[in-house]
Protein backbone atom coordinates (compact mmCIF):
# COMPACT_ATOMS: atom_id res chain seq x y z
CA UNK A 1 0.00 0.00 0.00
CA UNK A 2 1.01 3.81 -0.86
CA UNK A 3 1.40 5.14 2.35
CA UNK A 4 1.94 9.15 1.35
CA UNK A 5 2.07 10.61 -2.16
CA UNK A 6 4.98 10.63 -4.49
CA UNK A 7 5.40 9.99 -8.43
CA UNK A 8 6.42 6.32 -6.54
CA UNK A 9 5.74 3.79 -9.26
CA UNK A 10 4.40 3.36 -13.18
CA UNK A 11 0.68 3.21 -12.97
CA UNK A 12 -1.71 5.05 -15.19
CA UNK A 13 -2.15 7.72 -12.23
CA UNK A 14 0.04 9.25 -9.40
CA UNK A 15 -1.32 9.48 -6.09
CA UNK A 16 -0.80 13.33 -5.46
CA UNK A 17 -3.07 14.05 -2.18
CA UNK A 18 -3.92 11.60 0.66
CA UNK A 19 -3.79 8.54 1.53
CA UNK A 20 -5.80 5.13 2.21
CA UNK A 21 -4.13 2.83 4.26
CA UNK A 22 -4.38 0.26 6.87
CA UNK A 23 -3.05 -0.69 10.47
CA UNK A 24 -2.68 -4.46 10.44
CA UNK A 25 -2.72 -7.13 13.38
CA UNK A 26 -1.10 -10.29 12.25
CA UNK A 27 -3.01 -13.62 13.29
CA UNK A 28 -1.04 -16.75 12.84
CA UNK A 29 -3.46 -19.19 10.82
CA UNK A 30 -0.94 -22.44 10.62
CA UNK A 31 2.52 -22.67 11.42
CA UNK A 32 4.48 -20.22 9.45
CA UNK A 33 1.17 -19.05 7.78
CA UNK A 34 -0.27 -15.78 8.39
CA UNK A 35 -3.19 -13.55 7.37
CA UNK A 36 -3.43 -9.54 8.97
CA UNK A 37 -6.66 -8.08 10.10
CA UNK A 38 -7.18 -4.74 8.48
CA UNK A 39 -8.14 -1.45 10.08
CA UNK A 40 -8.46 0.88 7.38
CA UNK A 41 -7.03 4.78 7.66
CA UNK A 42 -8.01 7.21 4.78
CA UNK A 43 -7.94 10.76 4.23
CA UNK A 44 -11.25 12.55 4.07
CA UNK A 45 -10.16 12.87 0.37
CA UNK A 46 -7.63 11.26 -2.08
CA UNK A 47 -6.60 13.02 -5.50
CA UNK A 48 -4.67 10.96 -8.69
CA UNK A 49 -3.54 12.81 -11.32
CA UNK A 50 -2.94 11.12 -14.53
CA UNK A 51 0.91 9.95 -15.46
CA UNK A 52 1.71 10.93 -18.74
CA UNK A 53 4.78 8.53 -18.72
CA UNK A 54 1.90 5.15 -18.87
CA UNK A 55 3.22 2.89 -21.29
CA UNK A 56 -0.23 1.91 -22.41
CA UNK A 57 -1.90 5.11 -24.19
CA UNK A 58 -4.53 2.69 -25.41
CA UNK A 59 -5.63 1.56 -22.25
CA UNK A 60 -5.10 5.52 -20.47
CA UNK A 61 -5.46 7.35 -18.55
CA UNK A 62 -8.34 9.16 -20.03
CA UNK A 63 -9.06 11.72 -17.63
CA UNK A 64 -6.54 14.07 -16.30
CA UNK A 65 -7.67 13.50 -11.96
CA UNK A 66 -9.29 11.59 -9.96
CA UNK A 67 -11.11 12.47 -6.73
CA UNK A 68 -11.50 9.87 -3.83
CA UNK A 69 -14.70 11.33 -1.51
CA UNK A 70 -14.05 9.09 1.72
CA UNK A 71 -16.17 11.71 3.89
CA UNK A 72 -19.41 10.76 2.33
CA UNK A 73 -21.13 7.53 3.97
CA UNK A 74 -22.42 5.10 1.28
CA UNK A 75 -26.02 6.33 1.76
CA UNK A 76 -25.26 9.90 1.01
CA UNK A 77 -23.08 9.38 -1.96
CA UNK A 78 -25.69 6.88 -3.39
CA UNK A 79 -28.16 10.26 -2.70
CA UNK A 80 -25.38 12.60 -4.79
CA UNK A 81 -24.78 10.34 -7.61
CA UNK A 82 -28.30 9.79 -8.32
CA UNK A 83 -30.12 13.10 -7.42
CA UNK A 84 -27.09 15.65 -8.42
CA UNK A 85 -24.37 16.56 -11.11
CA UNK A 86 -21.16 17.63 -9.92
CA UNK A 87 -20.59 15.98 -6.43
CA UNK A 88 -20.29 12.47 -7.03
CA UNK A 89 -19.57 10.53 -10.38
CA UNK A 90 -19.34 6.85 -9.66
CA UNK A 91 -20.71 4.60 -6.17
CA UNK A 92 -18.94 1.13 -5.82
CA UNK A 93 -20.21 -1.30 -4.14
CA UNK A 94 -24.01 -0.61 -4.31
CA UNK A 95 -26.53 -2.68 -2.44
CA UNK A 96 -28.88 -4.50 -4.47
CA UNK A 97 -31.49 -3.62 -2.38
CA UNK A 98 -30.51 0.21 -3.74
CA UNK A 99 -29.86 -1.14 -7.44
CA UNK A 100 -33.90 -0.19 -8.16
CA UNK A 101 -33.22 3.25 -7.16
CA UNK A 102 -30.28 4.14 -9.01
CA UNK A 103 -32.12 2.44 -12.18
CA UNK A 104 -35.04 5.30 -11.63
CA UNK A 105 -32.62 7.66 -11.06
CA UNK A 106 -32.47 11.16 -13.19
CA UNK A 107 -28.03 11.42 -13.58
CA UNK A 108 -27.45 7.69 -12.64
CA UNK A 109 -27.14 4.35 -14.31
CA UNK A 110 -26.61 0.84 -12.91
CA UNK A 111 -23.82 -1.24 -14.06
CA UNK A 112 -22.84 -4.44 -12.88
CA UNK A 113 -20.16 -7.06 -13.24
CA UNK A 114 -20.24 -10.91 -12.42
CA UNK A 115 -17.54 -10.45 -9.80
CA UNK A 116 -14.95 -13.49 -8.92
CA UNK A 117 -16.15 -13.35 -5.27
CA UNK A 118 -18.45 -16.19 -3.44
CA UNK A 119 -20.98 -15.47 -0.06
CA UNK A 120 -20.84 -19.04 1.50
CA UNK A 121 -20.76 -20.51 4.69
CA UNK A 122 -17.49 -21.72 7.21
CA UNK A 123 -18.86 -24.69 8.72
CA UNK A 124 -17.54 -25.84 11.90
CA UNK A 125 -16.70 -29.63 11.47
CA UNK A 126 -15.82 -29.76 14.87
CA UNK A 127 -19.33 -28.53 16.57
CA UNK A 128 -20.68 -29.87 19.70
CA UNK A 129 -24.15 -31.20 19.64
CA UNK A 130 -24.36 -31.03 15.89
CA UNK A 131 -23.44 -33.26 13.42
CA UNK A 132 -21.43 -31.41 11.09
CA UNK A 133 -18.64 -33.67 11.27
CA UNK A 134 -20.51 -36.06 8.99
CA UNK A 135 -20.91 -35.52 5.12
CA UNK A 136 -24.25 -36.15 5.15
CA UNK A 137 -25.20 -33.45 7.32
CA UNK A 138 -23.27 -30.92 5.65
CA UNK A 139 -25.18 -32.33 1.98
CA UNK A 140 -28.03 -31.23 4.37
CA UNK A 141 -27.63 -28.08 5.25
CA UNK A 142 -26.39 -27.34 1.16
CA UNK A 143 -29.57 -29.52 -0.01
CA UNK A 144 -32.02 -27.74 1.88
CA UNK A 145 -31.14 -24.21 0.51
CA UNK A 146 -32.77 -22.84 -2.23
CA UNK A 147 -29.85 -20.69 -3.96
CA UNK A 148 -31.79 -19.71 -6.96
CA UNK A 149 -34.76 -17.87 -4.16
CA UNK A 150 -31.64 -16.39 -2.68
CA UNK A 151 -30.65 -15.02 -5.93
CA UNK A 152 -33.87 -13.83 -7.31
CA UNK A 153 -35.77 -12.65 -4.11
CA UNK A 154 -33.14 -11.69 -1.62
CA UNK A 155 -30.66 -10.22 -3.96
CA UNK A 156 -33.01 -9.03 -6.43
CA UNK A 157 -31.56 -11.32 -9.28
CA UNK A 158 -27.93 -9.76 -8.86
CA UNK A 159 -26.26 -12.76 -7.49
CA UNK A 160 -25.66 -16.55 -9.48
CA UNK A 161 -26.11 -19.50 -7.31
CA UNK A 162 -23.12 -21.03 -6.64
CA UNK A 163 -21.57 -24.72 -7.29
CA UNK A 164 -18.29 -25.38 -5.46
CA UNK A 165 -16.62 -22.25 -4.63
CA UNK A 166 -15.75 -20.86 -8.41
CA UNK A 167 -17.84 -18.25 -9.02
CA UNK A 168 -19.78 -18.32 -12.74
CA UNK A 169 -18.26 -15.54 -14.35
CA UNK A 170 -17.49 -16.35 -18.36
CA UNK A 171 -13.56 -17.10 -18.06
CA UNK A 172 -14.16 -19.61 -14.79
CA UNK A 173 -16.57 -21.89 -17.73
CA UNK A 174 -12.97 -23.94 -18.12
CA UNK A 175 -12.63 -24.16 -14.35
CA UNK A 176 -16.07 -25.75 -14.05
CA UNK A 177 -16.85 -27.83 -17.05
CA UNK A 178 -15.14 -30.79 -16.52
CA UNK A 179 -17.40 -33.11 -14.36
CA UNK A 180 -19.83 -30.85 -14.75
CA UNK A 181 -19.63 -29.47 -11.54
CA UNK A 182 -23.56 -27.89 -10.62
CA UNK A 183 -24.88 -26.38 -7.57
CA UNK A 184 -26.57 -28.81 -5.31
CA UNK A 185 -30.19 -28.94 -6.11
CA UNK A 186 -33.05 -27.47 -3.72
CA UNK A 187 -34.20 -30.99 -2.45
CA UNK A 188 -35.70 -30.58 0.81
CA UNK A 189 -36.60 -34.12 0.86
CA UNK A 190 -33.26 -35.59 0.23
CA UNK A 191 -31.95 -33.00 3.26
CA UNK A 192 -34.60 -34.10 5.84
CA UNK A 193 -33.51 -37.58 4.91
CA UNK A 194 -29.78 -36.78 5.23
CA UNK A 195 -30.49 -35.10 8.66
CA UNK A 196 -32.24 -37.94 10.11
CA UNK A 197 -30.12 -40.50 9.04
CA UNK A 198 -27.17 -38.37 11.23
CA UNK A 199 -29.47 -38.35 14.19
CA UNK A 200 -30.37 -34.43 13.84
CA UNK A 201 -29.28 -31.42 15.83
CA UNK A 202 -29.34 -31.77 19.76
CA UNK A 203 -29.24 -27.87 19.94
CA UNK A 204 -30.05 -24.76 17.69
CA UNK A 205 -27.99 -24.45 15.06
CA UNK A 206 -25.58 -20.95 15.36
CA UNK A 207 -25.45 -18.99 12.44
CA UNK A 208 -24.03 -15.65 11.65
CA UNK A 209 -22.84 -12.89 9.03
CA UNK A 210 -21.31 -9.92 9.02
CA UNK A 211 -24.25 -7.34 8.46
CA UNK A 212 -25.16 -6.65 5.08
CA UNK A 213 -25.68 -10.18 4.42
CA UNK A 214 -28.02 -10.63 7.32
CA UNK A 215 -31.73 -10.96 4.84
CA UNK A 216 -29.62 -13.82 3.46
CA UNK A 217 -28.61 -15.59 6.97
CA UNK A 218 -32.60 -15.34 7.62
CA UNK A 219 -33.44 -16.66 4.36
CA UNK A 220 -31.28 -19.68 4.31
CA UNK A 221 -32.16 -20.33 8.60
CA UNK A 222 -35.74 -20.24 7.36
CA UNK A 223 -34.85 -22.80 4.43
CA UNK A 224 -33.17 -24.59 7.04
CA UNK A 225 -36.06 -24.72 9.51
CA UNK A 226 -38.25 -25.99 6.98
CA UNK A 227 -36.78 -28.23 5.31
CA UNK A 228 -34.62 -29.90 8.49
CA UNK A 229 -36.90 -28.76 11.44
CA UNK A 230 -34.12 -27.31 12.23
CA UNK A 231 -33.57 -24.52 14.59
CA UNK A 232 -31.36 -21.47 13.53
CA UNK A 233 -30.76 -18.60 16.31
CA UNK A 234 -29.10 -15.88 13.89
CA UNK A 235 -26.46 -13.39 14.77
CA UNK A 236 -26.17 -10.41 12.65
CA UNK A 237 -22.20 -8.78 13.63
CA UNK A 238 -22.49 -5.14 13.00
CA UNK A 239 -19.83 -3.17 12.87
CA UNK A 240 -16.08 -2.97 12.53
CA UNK A 241 -15.03 -4.47 15.85
CA UNK A 242 -17.41 -7.30 15.86
CA UNK A 243 -16.15 -8.27 12.70
CA UNK A 244 -13.20 -7.83 13.43
CA UNK A 245 -12.90 -9.84 16.63
CA UNK A 246 -15.05 -12.86 14.79
CA UNK A 247 -12.40 -12.28 11.73
CA UNK A 248 -9.73 -12.87 14.48
CA UNK A 249 -11.19 -15.62 16.47
CA UNK A 250 -11.96 -17.66 13.04
CA UNK A 251 -8.57 -17.17 11.34
CA UNK A 252 -6.63 -17.99 14.99
CA UNK A 253 -9.00 -20.65 15.29
CA UNK A 254 -9.68 -20.03 19.09
CA UNK A 255 -13.26 -20.95 20.54
CA UNK A 256 -16.46 -20.04 17.84
CA UNK A 257 -19.57 -18.90 19.34
CA UNK A 258 -21.19 -20.05 15.46
CA UNK A 259 -21.53 -23.31 13.84
CA UNK A 260 -21.98 -21.77 10.39
CA UNK A 261 -20.28 -18.09 9.58
CA UNK A 262 -21.66 -16.30 6.23
CA UNK A 263 -18.57 -14.38 5.03
CA UNK A 264 -17.96 -12.92 1.04
CA UNK A 265 -14.67 -13.50 -0.22
CA UNK A 266 -12.86 -12.27 -3.47
CA UNK A 267 -10.38 -13.18 -5.49
CA UNK A 268 -7.76 -11.16 -7.48
CA UNK A 269 -7.46 -12.92 -10.51
CA UNK A 270 -9.98 -15.88 -12.71
CA UNK A 271 -7.22 -18.40 -13.41
CA UNK A 272 -6.21 -20.02 -9.93
CA UNK A 273 -9.91 -19.40 -8.00
CA UNK A 274 -8.27 -22.01 -5.33
CA UNK A 275 -5.58 -20.07 -4.37
CA UNK A 276 -7.98 -17.83 -2.58
CA UNK A 277 -11.14 -18.92 -2.41
CA UNK A 278 -10.78 -23.08 -1.46
CA UNK A 279 -7.74 -22.43 0.39
CA UNK A 280 -9.51 -19.68 2.33
CA UNK A 281 -12.52 -22.51 3.42
CA UNK A 282 -10.82 -25.43 3.56
CA UNK A 283 -6.83 -25.21 3.14
CA UNK A 284 -4.29 -25.77 6.16
CA UNK A 285 -3.67 -21.63 5.85
CA UNK A 286 -7.28 -21.33 5.69
CA UNK A 287 -8.57 -17.88 7.20
CA UNK A 288 -11.90 -19.66 7.50
CA UNK A 289 -11.61 -23.27 7.81
CA UNK A 290 -13.21 -24.15 10.43
CA UNK A 291 -12.22 -28.03 11.14
CA UNK A 292 -9.33 -30.13 11.31
CA UNK A 293 -6.97 -29.72 8.36
CA UNK A 294 -8.36 -31.99 5.01
CA UNK A 295 -5.38 -33.87 4.08
CA UNK A 296 -6.88 -34.87 0.49
CA UNK A 297 -7.61 -31.58 -0.10
CA UNK A 298 -4.14 -30.35 0.82
CA UNK A 299 -2.92 -33.44 -1.69
CA UNK A 300 -5.32 -31.88 -4.36
CA UNK A 301 -3.43 -28.29 -3.38
CA UNK A 302 -0.17 -29.47 -3.97
CA UNK A 303 -0.80 -30.84 -7.54
CA UNK A 304 -2.16 -27.70 -8.50
CA UNK A 305 0.95 -25.75 -7.22
CA UNK A 306 2.56 -28.19 -9.24
CA UNK A 307 1.49 -27.46 -12.71
CA UNK A 308 2.42 -24.49 -14.78
CA UNK A 309 0.36 -24.96 -17.96
CA UNK A 310 -2.83 -22.86 -17.71
CA UNK A 311 -4.60 -26.08 -19.15
CA UNK A 312 -2.97 -28.17 -15.77
CA UNK A 313 -4.21 -26.03 -13.59
CA UNK A 314 -7.60 -25.57 -14.60
CA UNK A 315 -7.39 -29.12 -14.42
CA UNK A 316 -6.47 -29.35 -10.93
CA UNK A 317 -8.59 -26.65 -10.18
CA UNK A 318 -11.83 -28.83 -11.15
CA UNK A 319 -10.37 -31.66 -9.03
CA UNK A 320 -10.55 -29.33 -6.32
CA UNK A 321 -13.73 -27.80 -6.72
CA UNK A 322 -15.39 -31.29 -6.85
CA UNK A 323 -13.86 -32.99 -4.19
CA UNK A 324 -14.61 -29.54 -2.12
CA UNK A 325 -18.44 -29.61 -3.67
CA UNK A 326 -19.00 -33.64 -2.69
CA UNK A 327 -17.23 -33.34 0.79
CA UNK A 328 -19.50 -30.30 1.15
CA UNK A 329 -16.80 -28.77 3.01
CA UNK A 330 -18.33 -25.28 2.89
CA UNK A 331 -22.14 -23.88 2.52
CA UNK A 332 -22.49 -22.81 -0.52
CA UNK A 333 -25.11 -20.12 -1.46
CA UNK A 334 -24.01 -17.74 -4.37
CA UNK A 335 -22.10 -15.02 -6.01
CA UNK A 336 -23.16 -11.89 -5.59
CA UNK A 337 -22.73 -9.29 -8.24
CA UNK A 338 -20.64 -5.97 -7.99
CA UNK A 339 -23.01 -3.06 -8.77
CA UNK A 340 -21.88 0.81 -9.33
CA UNK A 341 -23.68 4.14 -9.72
CA UNK A 342 -21.99 5.17 -12.41
CA UNK A 343 -23.28 9.24 -14.08
CA UNK A 344 -24.47 8.95 -16.93
CA UNK A 345 -21.79 10.98 -18.58
CA UNK A 346 -19.08 8.77 -17.17
CA UNK A 347 -18.16 5.65 -19.35
CA UNK A 348 -16.86 2.91 -16.95
CA UNK A 349 -16.62 -0.50 -17.40
CA UNK A 350 -16.39 -2.67 -14.42
CA UNK A 351 -13.33 -5.68 -13.60
CA UNK A 352 -14.18 -8.55 -12.03
CA UNK A 353 -11.67 -8.63 -9.40
CA UNK A 354 -10.70 -5.08 -8.86
CA UNK A 355 -11.17 -1.25 -9.29
CA UNK A 356 -9.42 0.06 -11.78
CA UNK A 357 -10.07 3.48 -13.18
CA UNK A 358 -7.11 3.94 -15.84
CA UNK A 359 -9.55 3.34 -19.21
CA UNK A 360 -12.59 5.10 -17.58
CA UNK A 361 -13.31 8.21 -19.54
CA UNK A 362 -16.08 11.36 -19.52
CA UNK A 363 -18.12 12.28 -22.47
CA UNK A 364 -18.48 15.73 -23.65
CA UNK A 365 -21.56 16.56 -21.95
CA UNK A 366 -19.49 15.85 -18.50
CA UNK A 367 -19.59 18.50 -15.64
CA UNK A 368 -15.77 19.01 -15.24
CA UNK A 369 -15.42 19.62 -19.48
CA UNK A 370 -17.89 22.45 -18.97
CA UNK A 371 -16.37 23.85 -15.73
CA UNK A 372 -12.94 23.38 -16.07
CA UNK A 373 -12.03 22.25 -19.16
CA UNK A 374 -10.29 19.12 -18.51
CA UNK A 375 -11.71 15.91 -17.53
CA UNK A 376 -12.01 15.25 -13.85
CA UNK A 377 -13.93 12.40 -12.03
CA UNK A 378 -15.22 12.48 -8.48
CA UNK B 1 -15.10 8.11 -6.54
CA UNK B 2 -17.07 7.23 -3.30
CA UNK B 3 -15.38 3.69 -2.76
CA UNK B 4 -17.23 2.34 0.13
CA UNK B 5 -14.78 -1.32 -0.35
CA UNK B 6 -12.33 -2.26 2.34
CA UNK B 7 -9.97 -3.14 -0.59
CA UNK B 8 -9.92 0.36 -1.33
CA UNK B 9 -6.16 0.55 0.03
CA UNK B 10 -5.08 -1.80 -2.25
CA UNK B 11 -7.29 -0.11 -5.48
CA UNK B 12 -5.43 2.80 -5.19
CA UNK B 13 -2.23 0.68 -5.53
CA UNK B 14 -3.41 -0.54 -8.20
CA UNK B 15 -4.30 2.60 -9.93
CA UNK B 16 -1.32 4.12 -9.05
CA UNK B 17 1.40 1.02 -9.60
CA UNK B 18 2.30 -1.60 -11.76
CA UNK B 19 3.06 -5.03 -11.01
CA UNK B 20 4.47 -7.68 -13.72
CA UNK B 21 0.61 -8.72 -14.46
CA UNK B 22 -2.17 -7.59 -13.78
CA UNK B 23 -5.93 -8.55 -14.38
CA UNK B 24 -8.14 -7.67 -17.52
CA UNK B 25 -11.96 -6.49 -17.04
CA UNK B 26 -13.01 -10.20 -17.05
CA UNK B 27 -10.18 -10.95 -14.58
CA UNK B 28 -7.67 -12.95 -16.19
CA UNK B 29 -3.88 -12.49 -15.91
CA UNK B 30 -1.99 -10.70 -18.65
CA UNK B 31 1.68 -8.97 -18.70
CA UNK B 32 1.66 -5.39 -17.37
CA UNK B 33 4.92 -4.37 -16.09
CA UNK B 34 6.96 -7.06 -18.12
CA UNK B 35 6.17 -7.69 -21.68
CA UNK B 36 6.54 -11.09 -21.43
CA UNK B 37 7.28 -14.61 -20.00
CA UNK B 38 8.24 -17.87 -20.10
CA UNK B 39 9.14 -21.24 -18.03
CA UNK B 40 12.74 -22.22 -18.56
CA UNK B 41 12.60 -25.74 -16.66
CA UNK B 42 9.81 -26.31 -13.96
CA UNK B 43 11.26 -24.05 -11.30
CA UNK B 44 13.05 -20.61 -13.71
CA UNK B 45 10.30 -17.80 -14.67
CA UNK B 46 12.11 -15.41 -16.71
CA UNK B 47 10.63 -12.21 -17.32
CA UNK B 48 11.25 -9.99 -20.09
CA UNK B 49 10.35 -6.12 -19.07
CA UNK B 50 9.16 -3.71 -21.47
CA UNK B 51 12.16 -1.13 -22.80
CA UNK B 52 10.94 2.48 -22.46
CA UNK B 53 8.56 2.33 -19.61
CA UNK B 54 9.19 4.10 -17.21
CA UNK B 55 8.40 5.46 -13.55
CA UNK B 56 6.46 8.76 -12.91
CA UNK B 57 9.42 10.66 -12.03
CA UNK B 58 10.71 9.83 -15.36
CA UNK B 59 13.44 7.03 -14.22
CA UNK B 60 13.53 3.92 -16.73
CA UNK B 61 12.10 0.80 -15.47
CA UNK B 62 14.64 -2.08 -15.96
CA UNK B 63 14.87 -5.61 -14.78
CA UNK B 64 16.66 -4.41 -11.66
CA UNK B 65 13.62 -2.82 -10.72
CA UNK B 66 12.04 -6.11 -10.78
CA UNK B 67 14.97 -7.71 -9.34
CA UNK B 68 14.30 -5.18 -6.36
CA UNK B 69 10.43 -5.70 -6.05
CA UNK B 70 11.09 -9.52 -5.67
CA UNK B 71 14.23 -9.13 -3.50
CA UNK B 72 12.56 -6.45 -0.93
CA UNK B 73 9.59 -9.23 -0.99
CA UNK B 74 11.31 -11.58 0.41
CA UNK B 75 13.09 -9.67 3.60
CA UNK B 76 9.51 -10.18 5.18
CA UNK B 77 7.95 -13.18 6.49
CA UNK B 78 4.13 -11.79 5.65
CA UNK B 79 4.18 -8.91 3.45
CA UNK B 80 1.14 -9.33 1.92
CA UNK B 81 -1.74 -8.64 3.71
CA UNK B 82 -4.06 -10.85 2.78
CA UNK B 83 -1.53 -13.24 4.13
CA UNK B 84 1.03 -15.51 3.26
CA UNK B 85 -0.63 -17.73 0.60
CA UNK B 86 0.60 -15.23 -1.90
CA UNK B 87 4.36 -15.64 -0.69
CA UNK B 88 6.76 -16.64 -3.28
CA UNK B 89 9.77 -18.78 -1.59
CA UNK B 90 11.58 -16.63 0.35
CA UNK B 91 14.82 -19.21 -0.61
CA UNK B 92 14.72 -17.98 -4.43
CA UNK B 93 16.90 -16.26 -6.46
CA UNK B 94 17.14 -13.45 -8.62
CA UNK B 95 19.04 -13.15 -11.55
CA UNK B 96 19.66 -10.30 -13.91
CA UNK B 97 20.71 -11.46 -17.31
CA UNK B 98 20.44 -8.33 -19.40
CA UNK B 99 18.41 -4.86 -18.97
CA UNK B 100 15.08 -6.24 -19.89
CA UNK B 101 15.68 -9.72 -18.53
CA UNK B 102 15.33 -11.23 -15.26
CA UNK B 103 14.91 -14.69 -13.93
CA UNK B 104 13.28 -16.11 -10.98
CA UNK B 105 14.77 -19.39 -9.71
CA UNK B 106 12.79 -20.86 -7.16
CA UNK B 107 13.82 -23.77 -4.87
CA UNK B 108 10.80 -25.78 -5.71
CA UNK B 109 7.81 -26.10 -8.44
CA UNK B 110 5.06 -22.81 -7.92
CA UNK B 111 2.62 -22.84 -10.94
CA UNK B 112 1.02 -20.32 -9.03
CA UNK B 113 3.52 -17.21 -9.32
CA UNK B 114 1.89 -16.18 -11.60
CA UNK B 115 -0.78 -15.07 -10.02
CA UNK B 116 1.36 -14.28 -7.05
CA UNK B 117 3.37 -11.64 -9.22
CA UNK B 118 0.06 -9.49 -8.77
CA UNK B 119 1.33 -8.74 -5.41
CA UNK B 120 4.51 -7.62 -6.65
CA UNK B 121 4.57 -3.88 -7.20
CA UNK B 122 7.41 -2.77 -9.32
CA UNK B 123 8.60 0.61 -7.71
CA UNK B 124 11.33 2.85 -8.31
CA UNK B 125 14.45 3.62 -6.44
CA UNK B 126 13.11 7.13 -4.53
CA UNK B 127 10.93 4.68 -3.31
CA UNK B 128 12.37 2.60 -1.69
CA UNK B 129 14.80 5.16 -0.19
CA UNK B 130 12.12 7.55 0.77
CA UNK B 131 9.08 5.90 1.60
CA UNK B 132 9.22 1.91 1.04
CA UNK B 133 6.02 -0.69 1.86
CA UNK B 134 5.89 0.60 5.73
CA UNK B 135 9.65 0.95 5.87
CA UNK B 136 9.20 4.70 6.92
CA UNK B 137 6.06 4.77 8.36
CA UNK B 138 6.72 1.75 10.61
CA UNK B 139 10.37 0.52 9.98
CA UNK B 140 9.13 -2.88 8.64
CA UNK B 141 7.44 -4.43 5.47
CA UNK B 142 5.69 -6.68 7.93
CA UNK B 143 1.61 -6.79 6.15
CA UNK B 144 2.17 -3.85 4.82
CA UNK B 145 2.83 -4.66 0.66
Amino acid sequence: MIDAPGPWASGAFTLIEGHSVIDTEAIVTDGADRTWLQTEDRSPTLRLRANPHYWDRRRGPRVAEVEFRNDLPPERALELVCDTVGEVDLVTEVPPTAAGRVRRSRHARLVAVDAVRVLAGAIDRSAEGLPLVDVRARRALNLAVDRRALADDVLDGHAHPLAGLTPPTPLTALHRAPGRLRPYPHNPDEAARLWRAVGGAHRPLRLATFGSWEAVAHAVAAQWHTALGLAVDVTALRGADAERDARRRQAAKLPRDWDVLLVDHGAQSVDVPPLELHRAFVGRSGEFRAGPVDPEFERLFTRLRSRTSQLGQVLAANRIDRYVSSQALALFLVAPRALYAVNHDVDFRPYATTFELADTSVRRGHWSTRQRGTPVAT
Amino acid sequence: MVDPSPLNWLYITYNTVEEPVRVTHRGKVRPAAMRSYRWRGRRTLEIRVRPGDRFADGTTLTADSVRRALEEQFRWEAPHPPGTHFNIDRRSRVEIVDEHIVRLHMPEVDGLVLGKLRATHVMSDRFWADLGFGYARNRSGEGHW
